[in-house]
């Protein structure tokens, strides 16, 4: 119920200092207002919001403070959706993440903010839209890391692949090549192994940091003077073999 | 449709030519089943040019998506000749096949390759 209130109480309030003088009062029946709901929910907020109304002298600084402080106050206490009003773009996109520190936070702050009406509480660092994707991907690849370190593989390495394949449960494959290409997208790291196998060039594509992968071995290395080696399959198939 | 394949088996045919996919109305990929016509055979084998046959693919040129995020290609297009049952005419398989066969139920083929990629 009080949480209704607010944001309409919000969005009373004048945005520009300037505006203050003219709607000084205004500002005090919005007030008086928003001290009735909150008495019952909340008797700090009421009385700070009661001295307040007592002493308008400088409706500028009155208003920048109290704008200050009704702000700080929604983005800690209330839901997503309030504090997205003001421009908190934190809890927009990362809601499971702020919820629980807001929700953790909101009682320590609501006093540290009280008594300290100056002081602003240390900013947390803002997780901004486009760094998601590479948090997301640098934890996968160290929770693939502790299970099995994977040691750093370029191309022209000649490389031992142990694979355990679902259905060949009983004995692991084991896949020998040159790498002729790795192309880094996070967690889908891959790397294209060659070879040749009874005649027949064989190319094949590993995740790196699959589960699958029980070892990766290097066995050798070829010095190359390219990122891709697609010119090996143009080339003698001697060049591809590995015993 | 008009793919020239490799014939991998001694079944007697050594090329023959896709003439439809059996399944599918997009063609045939690693593993599935086509049906041929023999554009060119051994003079003593089995199966004669001309002849419209059944095959296996077992190897595309054209990348196959595992499950588990990996991809096997091959250097060439292959085949390995059928009956209407799925069972293979020749007795022999020459280089590698891969596991995709498993699980479309063609373990004869797989128990006669030397190699599975």
């Amino acid at each position: 119920m009080g949480s209704k209130v607010l944001p309409q109480a919000l969005l009373t309030i004048p945005r520009q200092p300037n505006q203050c003088p003219t709607k000084k009062l205004v500002f005090s029946n919005v007030l008086s207002r928003r001290s009735s709901p909150l008495n019952s929910a909340r008797d700090s907020f009421s009385r700070v919001s009661s001295t307040y109304v007592g002493s308008i002298f400088d409706p500028i600084a009155v208003a920048m403070k109290k704008r200050a402080f009704v702000v700080r106050a929604e983005s800690n206490s209330e839901s997503e959706a309030e504090a997205a009003e003001e421009g908190g773009a934190v809890a927009v996109e990362e809601p499971s993440e702020v919820k629980a520190e807001g929700e953790g936070e909101a009682g320590a702050e609501k006093e540290a903010t009280l008594e300290s009406e100056e002081a602003k509480p240390p900013r947390k660092p803002r997780i901004k839209l486009g760094d998601i994707m590479g948090i997301l991907n640098k934890n996968a690849i160290e929770a693939s890391e502790k299970e099995r370190p994977v040691p750093d593989i370029r191309t022209g390495d000649i490389v031992e692949i142990k694979l355990e394949v679902p259905e060949n449960r009983r004995r692991l494959s084991i896949y020998k090549g040159i790498v002729i290409s790795r192309q880094n997208a996070g967690i889908h790291t891959t790397i294209r192994i060659r070879r040749i196998i009874a005649g027949i060039g064989v190319e094949i594509v590993f995740p790196l940091y699959s589960p699958n992968i029980k070892e990766i071995k290097v066995v050798k290395h070829r010095k190359v003077r390219r990122a891709r080696l697609y010119y090996l399959r143009e080339k003698l198939p001697r060049l591809s073999t590995f015993k | 449709m008009r793919t020239v394949l490799k014939v991998v088996d001694n079944s007697g045919a050594k090329k023959v030519m896709c003439i439809q996919a059996v399944k599918g109305k997009k063609g045939a990929r690693l593993g599935d089943t086509i049906v041929a016509s023999v554009k060119e055979a051994y003079p003593n084998g089995k199966v004669k040019k001309g002849k419209v046959v059944h095959g296996v693919v077992v190897r595309a040129a054209m990348q196959r998506g595992r499950c588990d995020g990996s991809e096997v290609k091959f250097d060439d297009n292959a085949v390995v000749l059928v009956d209407k049952q799925g069972q293979p005419i020749g007795t022999r398989v020459f280089g590698p096949v891969p596991h995709e066969l498993r699980k479309k139920k063609h373990v004869k083929i797989l128990s006669l390759a030397k190699h599975i990629a």
